[in-house]
């Protein structure tokens, strides 16, 4: 044990150490960041800054954009189509949120439950997630065709055949269903890799206690995984206002316009009238939208953090 | 959270910098003032008689130009190219042809400009002409076009549509004039009366009333409900009730689709809905309802006869006696059988250099009016043959039909069973007629809304509707346009 604690001393006449400058001593974590860094600002800010710069501009590729001032908002305000495109969307957020919402929590608390077949169920609801959009729309048009097997089903049992698709009451309601079984699986994985988190010893004192199912789930399932009900709930309504894929590619935004969301008529403004100009100012008014929802999660997430 | 937002405002800040920086507008240089470039509207201004360049050899010169090519699933088509590709390749040895499978699409070519990324040569649609040169996205053609040896025997039919002002833009490949065509096995199998050629609106009407079965998902019609082809297929009726999209009256462009002919025509749609002789799920774009068709689950569809013949024959597993092709029915007996005429072009980029524009011209017309390229045509429908699949020509070639060539072409295709034949009183009756000069897409996005509402409602007011989407299109495109 011939260990020493004394250390050498610096002679006096040399200069003190000067701590390394911050920036030196994150050298590294700047670094690893810079990748990230370039990558969100090219494919994102810069994008964003464009967007905004374009909504002042009529854009011309070829010949040469012109500063068109706030012409571009004017035609916002003005065109009639773009109240009907927010109605569509605030109808088919609402529509995503009834029928959509709830649904993969059930499912998850259901499958939590389950003593056997949970690892098939899990696969089982999650396959849909895989199926490519392709064969999803062919699947689904077979479903709702007017002759198709759920209209057997309901003129079969006594009801009117529905034409899903282009009874204008139906086709919203009709893309959130189909949207909803496609998309619900991986929300329940998330839902379920919060329940299975939670320690198995509260719901063994519940039962203890006399706790039946409900009431476990009431007490300990919902409050554990109310987190994840806020931030999958504010998502989706991210999620969900800039919806225009299904709306696009089944129906075009008909009939007559009752599918034409907010994100549908951005395309149409850019890439059928190639008002570029115009469409950016319509995604600039929806980037501030977005952004508040965006302040007001992360404000949130803040706050349960703390 | 203070910290954090200020910095998302410096990048906000720096991006819009950045990106200011980049943007451009009418001050800068912009890809049409490259000294490369020459563009529609450059063309346009350069007076007609402008100096001619130094003739070039160009079989010794060394470009390369990208070219359209056709899609994976157009076996056949590749074939043809490849092999055009190989033969054009032994006479311009120092060209290497790059294949672009892009497929042009209106809802793209904005981009593809933008990024200087369209091919030297691209395939358009009849439609396209006025917008494209407009924009400066077709070169000026027409000096090519006058040095080409065999521009007198191209089909006037097709040319007129790219040619804008005395100025050409593009080069035709084929053409259609829009017409009927119908299930004749389906009308047999049912017993129904198979109408005459020379066939009216009440025709079409009480044929798809004896074939349609709703019960069984069977429609006796498909007219298109979905997208703009909705606006388009509904233009055909137009026209047979001898309306016009719009005209011009002192310099302005207005909209006349409202007039009686157009609700005439409405009317007639009314009536396919309320005798429930369209599909029940009409939300049918081009290529659904050309599907419907080859299926067998409507007996009637309204296109350029060419894609719904090939589906029908080719994947649909129907004989040629099993369909005719119709011309689109009068409005009343006696009247002009009216279709919209369209057809595919072929573009030069106007960013192409002067010589790889002549170049892409010389590929573009490589085959047209040669025994090779016949050659090819004939081997393709051989290898046709040998897989028990049919041969569609175009309803509309792009040489005149009564020319030597057409003869020779008509020839080759008579030696081959394989081969569809169109009747010569069909070609007498189709009566084709270009689509609108301006804003078509607008127009037809305007009319398939009030189609939309015709098919999904009852009781709707169709002069109402049809005024609404005049002033519609009207107030937002046409006032927009001043004509010189």
């Amino acid at each position: 044990m011939n260990q020493t604690t004394a250390y050498p001393i610096s002679p006096l006449d040399s200069p003190p150490k000067r701590p390394p400058a911050k920036w030196k001593k994150h050298i590294w974590g700047y670094l690893f960041l810079l990748p990230a860094v370039v990558i969100f600002f090219t494919f994102l800010w810069m994008p964003i800054g464009k967007g905004i710069i374009f909504s002042f501009y009529h854009i011309d590729f070829v010949k040469g954009d012109t500063f068109v001032g706030w012409d571009n908002y004017e035609r916002v305000f003005k065109d009639p189509e773009v109240m009907i495109s927010v109605k569509n969307t605030l109808y088919y957020i609402l529509l995503g949120i009834l029928i959509g919402f709830w649904i993969p929590i059930v499912f998850a608390i259901s499958i939590s439950e389950m003593r056997r077949f949970q690892g098939f169920a899990r696969i089982a609801a999650y396959l849909p997630y895989v199926v490519p959009f392709v064969v999803l729309y062919g699947l689904w048009r077979w479903l709702y065709d007017p002759v198709g097997p759920i209209n057997a089903v309901l003129t079969r049992i006594g009801f009117d055949s529905v034409l899903f698709l282009t009874d204008k009451a139906w086709s919203m309601i009709s893309i959130v269903i189909m949207e909803t079984w496609q998309s619900f699986g991986s929300a329940l994985l998330i839902y379920l890799a919060a329940i299975l988190s939670i320690p198995r010893d509260w719901y063994e004192a519940a039962e203890i206690d006399g706790a039946g199912v409900w009431k476990r789930i009431r007490h300990i399932t919902l409050p554990a995984i109310k987190n994840q009900i806020i931030l999958l709930f504010l998502l989706q309504l991210i999620a969900t206002s800039q919806g225009f894929q299904t709306q696009y590619a089944l129906l075009d935004g008909g009939p007559n316009n009752a599918t034409l969301t907010y994100a549908l008529l951005v395309v149409r403004y850019a890439f059928t009238r190639q008002d570029y100009g115009t469409a950016s100012a319509l995604g600039v008014l929806m980037f501030l939208v977005l952004g508040l929802l965006a302040v007001i999660q992360y404000r949130m997430s803040n706050k349960r953090e703390a | 959270m203070r910290k954090i937002s200020t910095v998302i405002a410096c990048l906000l800040v720096f991006s819009l910098v950045l990106a200011a920086c980049g943007s451009k507008n009418n001050n800068n240089a912009s890809p049409s003032a490259s000294p490369k470039s020459s563009t529609a509207a450059e063309s346009s201004t350069a007076p007609e008689s402008s100096e001619a360049p130094p003739a070039v050899d160009l079989t010794q010169v060394k470009a390369t130009i990208s070219v359209y090519y056709p899609t994976p699933d157009q076996v056949e088509k590749r074939a043809l190219e490849d092999d055009k590709i190989k033969r054009f390749n032994e006479v311009y040895p120092n060209v290497e042809v790059v294949k672009s499978d892009w497929q042009y699409n209106p809802n793209e070519i904005g981009i593809k400009m933008g990024a200087n990324e369209a091919p030297t040569l691209f395939n358009t649609y009849a439609t396209e002409g006025k917008f494209l040169a407009e924009k400066g996205w077709a070169a000026d053609i027409t000096e090519l076009y006058n040095n080409y040896d065999k521009k007198d025997q191209l089909n006037p039919i097709l040319l007129d549509q790219f040619n804008l002002g005395g100025k050409i833009f593009g080069i035709p490949q084929q053409g259609y004039v829009v017409g009927t065509v119908v299930n004749k096995k389906m009308l047999d199998d049912k017993g129904v009366a198979v109408p005459a050629l020379d066939w009216t609106w009440d025709d079409v009407l009480n044929t798809a009333k004896a074939i349609a079965d709703p019960a069984k998902g069977i429609s006796g019609i498909a007219p298109m409900g979905k997208g703009n082809e909705a606006g388009w297929n509904w233009t055909n009726f137009l026209f047979e009730a001898g309306g016009e999209i719009q005209k011009v009256e002192g310099g302005k462009v207005i909209a006349t689709f409202n007039s009686d002919a157009g609700l005439k025509a409405i009317e007639f749609y009314s009536k396919l809905k309320e005798a429930s002789v369209i599909p029940a799920d009409w939300a049918l774009g081009w290529g659904d309802a050309v599907g419907a068709f080859a299926q067998g689950r409507t007996a009637m569809v309204i296109a350029g006869p060419d894609g719904p013949l090939d589906q029908g024959l080719n994947q649909g597993g129907l004989k040629p006696e099993d369909l005719i092709v119709y011309p689109m029915p009068a409005a009343t007996a006696g009247g002009k059988h009216t279709g919209v005429l369209g057809g595919d072009f072929l573009v030069i980029n106007p960013n192409a250099t002067p010589e790889e524009q002549q170049i892409a011209f010389q590929y573009a017309v490589f085959d047209y009016f040669s025994d090779k390229g016949l050659e090819s045509t004939e081997a393709n429908i051989q290898a046709r043959k040998a897989e028990n699949k049919y041969f569609v020509p175009p309803v509309i070639q792009y040489f005149k039909q009564d020319s030597e060539y057409g003869a020779k072409v008509k020839a080759v295709y008579d030696k081959y069973d394989n081969v569809y034949q169109y009747s010569n009183e069909l070609m007498g009756l189709l009566d084709g007629k270009p689509e609108a000069q301006f804003n078509t897409q607008e127009y037809y996005a305007a009319m398939t809304n009030v189609i939309q509402e015709v098919f999904s409602k009852k009781g709707v007011d169709l002069k109402a509707q049809l005024d609404a989407a005049a002033k519609t299109v009207q107030e937002k495109f046409f006032d927009q346009i001043k004509v010189e």
